[in-house]
């Protein structure tokens, strides 16, 4: 699951994909715009014995269902002896969270729990998760308790592409339908909850003006093109991929002078991560001229030759990219991911769009 | 991995053909265990038993320890299975093969699963100190039928073995060597043994107890049935292979019970004669007065 | 929670109000995944299980747990490869259970070798037959819904079998070791049934009485293993009967859709 994973095309597959994928506008082999998303199927709170779970099906076929589970937990390093200094307005202040309190796990058949690229999944979805800060300040309880909540997703499907996008989006459809119970007791002492399930708060309440969990999206370059949502096959030819987290900025700020602002969503950059893309491990075309099986004056010629073809590109002829990516891409892979009204806002929108329960 | 060579074409063919015989390659009848042996080392706790070529040593120790938190009142007890390359080339040290599992689970169901110790007598300070009991079991050779062998083994080596005698005065806990004080056996509810069909034939006819390991390579299903001589089922694994009657696994469960007793008044008579060794002379040879210079 | 026992006495009713020998709502789909060769989803009560099959495909290149290999060492045979992944929100309290704990080794195993006995592995020499089934939710019996989950699942991925491997629990009224004649066997047993009484899973071929997986893990006076057994029995030909609809019914529907052609033979197959 590696994005090293193996595809099965030729070169002159790869070539010709490469070339329909760099043309102005790009041509994809499904047919879709650049900005386009697959088609997917979600559904949410489909486990009753969770405090929220989603489900998502790819277009692909794969597919990923995401459980939160929270349980109280007495919080580390609280002394019960500074009781009097505190104040309410103390108080307030100390509604901190702590990293820890999240505990996200991955599994993904076939592969290790321990396995490289599984934690590396995970590390890229708790990292956007908790980058800002804020996530976790919703776990608090009073100064002795916390909830803990645990994270667990799933991969039920042989993982076909590279899973990131459809983890992240379970996971953002699966905290959106979290609900802790209602808490009944008051001040520090050992918390007790309101049983009844319907008057349980949402982890991130309905409404507008709040924040939401944070999506991480794959974007691909190739050549000036940038591409969402890119197939496996698409991946092969990529010369830049890019996993890019965002989350909603708070809108408590903005609210205030920006009434007549234009539609959508402020946007905030939560972490970008380089994905090494499977094209470097494709192997390279031949061109004609060097080719013994062509028989010409290629016959005659011997190694040396064949180790400079490595080197210059042939027109058609498919060549793993190598070296980095210019900055300049970067930006630009960045900059259409944040765009207001872009692509990200779209696929919160759509999201927005399933019914919780 | 390495791996266990497997019985050619003709060897497959000729144990079948002589099942259907209804002949054993060793000549036993269909129900017949190997010769049974049991000894007892000098050290309390050590239990070497031998069935035909399998051998197996398990040896009990036990130690002070703190309990689990969320079982202050229990000691521990656990089984710790090896399975190391010198019983065969196919096991590995430090990789657990299928078969290793399969034996620490079944052990596990038999003997810890079932309440055969009774856990709460090994409580010393509640949440505090408690005995943990280990049984280690080593595969010395490996014949075949080694679930059997291995839980007759544990249950010997827990039965035969003795734990320093300890006290608590004004909340101070005293172990005592056995120097001091005679130690003091375990307190000991049942004793379970594992009786393993093995299964031959398209339909798995054909049921065999005690099969070599020739035969276990030829087999087609197997299941294992643990009791105690008080006619109570302590597991049943039938782990999938070609499916049987009903019926038929009614009768070997049948079967299994008067091996089982059979099994156990063996047990009983060997640590009735082990104790008899070891008090040699008995109270009227410390009485005397003649030394052996 | 101990189980009130007395009030089965009573009214001889259990404590979700079922009888001796009801089954729980068993709710099952195929065909669950457009990316597998076989899927399937299958509700026992309020346990949940999802399976994925991949195969008979080449053996990849051997990585992680994949699973008890039922053929092993021959090639001549596929090889059943099942893994069981057991989610953390399974259960009521979040429990992870590592992937090499040996009780999951126990039930990989299991399956793989009861599948293996029913699938026609000889035809697909020098391949792979990947099995993987995920549980959502536990409520008890939970071997014999991954066993039914995985029937299925092989079902829709068209690996030829003898017949479907069905199982189902059973156990037996009153948790009385010793001797007590009075007590009933049950059927198909809820997590707290399984915690309090003694109890079984069995898994037979089909409707015949022929037993691929007998498992007990309870400590139960040799008597009652008959009654137990005989329920359990029973309930596998309940539980065939409603896998079978499940395929007919998708095989119908498949073909009402035009998905599929219909087949040979089947012309008198009801389709309305």
């Amino acid at each position: 699951m590696a994005p090293n994973q193996h595809v099965l095309l030729s070169p002159a597959e790869l070539a010709y994909l490469h070339e329909a994928l760099s043309l102005t506008p790009p041509i994809r082999p499904d047919g879709r715009a650049p900005t386009q998303f697959r088609p997917l199927v979600a559904e949410t709170e489909i486990l009753p014995g969770t405090n929220g779970s989603a489900r998502i099906c790819f277009a692909d076929g794969t597919e990923a269902i995401v459980g939160v589970k929270a349980e109280v937990e007495r919080t580390r390093g609280y002394h019960g002896d500074d009781e009097e200094e505190g104040g309410e307005e103390k108080r307030e202040q100390e509604r901190e969270g702590q990293d820890e309190w999240v505990e996200l796990t991955v599994e993904i058949p076939g592969y290790r729990e321990d396995d490289a690229s599984t934690a590396f999944l995970a590390a890229m979805l708790s990292e956007a998760l908790l980058a800002d800060g804020g996530f976790a300040k919703k776990l608090w309880i009073n100064r002795r308790f916390h909830w803990k909540l645990f994270l667990d997703i799933i991969l039920i499907s042989p993982p076909l592409s590279y899973p990131l996008p459809l983890l992240s989006l379970t996971t953002h459809l699966a905290l959106l339908s979290t609900r802790l119970p209602r808490l009944k007791s008051e001040g520090d002492e050992d918390p007790f909850f309101d049983d009844d399930w319907a008057a349980a708060p949402y982890l991130y309440p309905q409404g507008t003006a709040t924040t939401r969990p944070p999506i991480t999206l794959l974007v691909m370059a190739v050549g000036r093109n940038i591409i969402f949502d890119p197939t496996k096959e698409e991946l092969a030819v990529a010369d830049v991929v890019l996993a890019v987290s965002v989350g909603e900025a708070a809108t408590d700020a903005s609210s205030t002078k920006g009434k007549g602002k234009a539609p959508g969503r402020s946007l905030r950059l939560l972490s970008v991560r380089t994905v090494d893309p499977p094209s470097r491990v494709t192997p390279p075309g031949v061109p004609n001229a060097t080719n013994s099986a062509y028989g010409i004056a290629a016959s005659a010629q011997k190694q040396p030759e064949a180790r400079t073809v490595e080197a210059q590109a042939v027109e058609g002829v498919w060549r793993a990219p190598r070296g980095g990516a210019k900055p300049a891409v970067m930006a630009a892979l960045v900059q259409k991911v944040l765009e207001r009204g872009g692509v990200a806002d779209e696929v919160l929108d759509a999201l927005d769009a399933v019914e919780l329960g | 991995m390495p791996r266990e060579a497997e019985p050619s074409l003709n060897e497959r063919q000729f144990i079948l053909q002589a099942l259907q015989e209804n002949l054993r390659l060793d000549g036993r009848e269909f129900d017949q265990y190997r010769p049974l042996e049991l000894t007892f080392g000098d050290q309390y706790g050590v239990a070497d038993v031998t069935l035909g070529k399998t051998r197996v040593l398990a040896k009990a120790s036990a130690e002070v320890t703190v309990p689990y938190v969320d079982r202050p009142l229990d000691g521990i007890f656990n089984i710790a299975t090896e399975l190391s390359p010198m019983a065969s080339p196919a096991f590995e040290v430090g990789r657990p093969t299928e078969t290793e599992v399969l034996l620490s689970r079944l052990l596990e169901k038999t003997v810890r699963r079932s309440g055969a110790l009774d856990t709460e007598s090994l409580c010393l300070v509640a949440g505090q100190k408690v005995w943990s009991v280990r049984v280690d079991v080593h595969v010395l050779s490996h014949d075949g039928n080694l679930i059997d062998a291995a839980c007759l083994a544990v249950v010997a080596a827990l039965r035969h073995f003795r734990k320093p005698d300890t006290s608590m005065e004004s909340g101070i806990l005293t172990v005592y060597t056995p120097a001091e004080r005679e130690p003091v056996a375990l307190s000991w509810l049942h004793s379970p043994f594992c009786v393993t069909w093995s299964y031959f034939g398209d339909e798995g006819e054909i049921a065999l107890l005690d099969a070599t390991w020739r035969e276990e390579q030829v087999r087609v299903g197997s299941c294992t049935i643990s009791l105690n001589r008080h006619g109570e089922i302590c597991q049943i694994a039938k782990l999938g292979g070609t499916p049987v009657e009903a019926v038929t696994l009614l009768q070997c469960t049948n079967t299994a019970l008067t091996k089982v007793k059979e099994f156990s008044s063996f047990l009983d008579k060997k640590l009735a004669e082990d104790i008899k060794r070891r008090d040699k002379g008995g109270l009227m040879a410390e009485l005397s007065a003649e030394n052996d210079r | 929670m101990p189980l009130d026992t007395s009030a089965y006495s009573l009214a001889l009713l259990r404590v979700d109000g079922r009888r001796w020998n009801e089954l729980r709502r068993i709710h099952a789909q195929i065909r669950t995944q457009a990316a597998a060769d076989g899927s399937s989803y299958l509700e026992m009560g309020h346990t949940k299980v999802m399976c994925v099959v991949t195969g008979p495909s080449e053996p990849g290149p051997r990585r992680g747990t994949a699973g008890a290999g039922a053929a092993g060492a021959s090639k001549a045979v596929a090889e059943v490869a099942v893994s069981v992944v057991v989610a953390g929100f399974s259960s009521v309290d979040r429990k992870k259970r590592g992937r090499n704990d040996k009780r999951n080794l126990e039930l990989q195993s299991t399956i793989a070798n009861a599948l293996a006995a029913s699938l026609h592995t000889h035809l697909f020499p020098h391949s792979v037959i990947q099995v993987s089934l995920h549980v959502l939710s536990q409520d008890g019996s939970l071997l014999a819904a991954l066993i039914n989950a995985a029937t299925l699942a092989c079902v829709d991925a068209g690996i030829p079998m003898t017949d479907y491997v069905v199982a189902c629990t059973a156990g037996s009224t009153s948790t009385y070791a010793a001797g007590d004649e009075s007590a009933d066997p049950l059927l198909d047993l809820n997590h707290q049934e399984e915690q309090e009484l003694p109890g079984l899973t069995v898994a037979t071929l089909g409707e015949s009485d022929r037993v691929a997986v007998l498992v007990c893990e309870s400590r139960v006076q040799v008597g009652r293993l008959e009654g137990m057994l005989a329920v359990g029995v029973d309930g596998c030909k309940q539980v065939r009967e409603i896998l079978d609809r499940v395929v007919r019914d998708k095989g119908k529907r498949m073909v009402l859709e035009g998905t599929v052609a219909k087949g040979e033979g089947l012309e008198d197959m009801d389709l309305d």
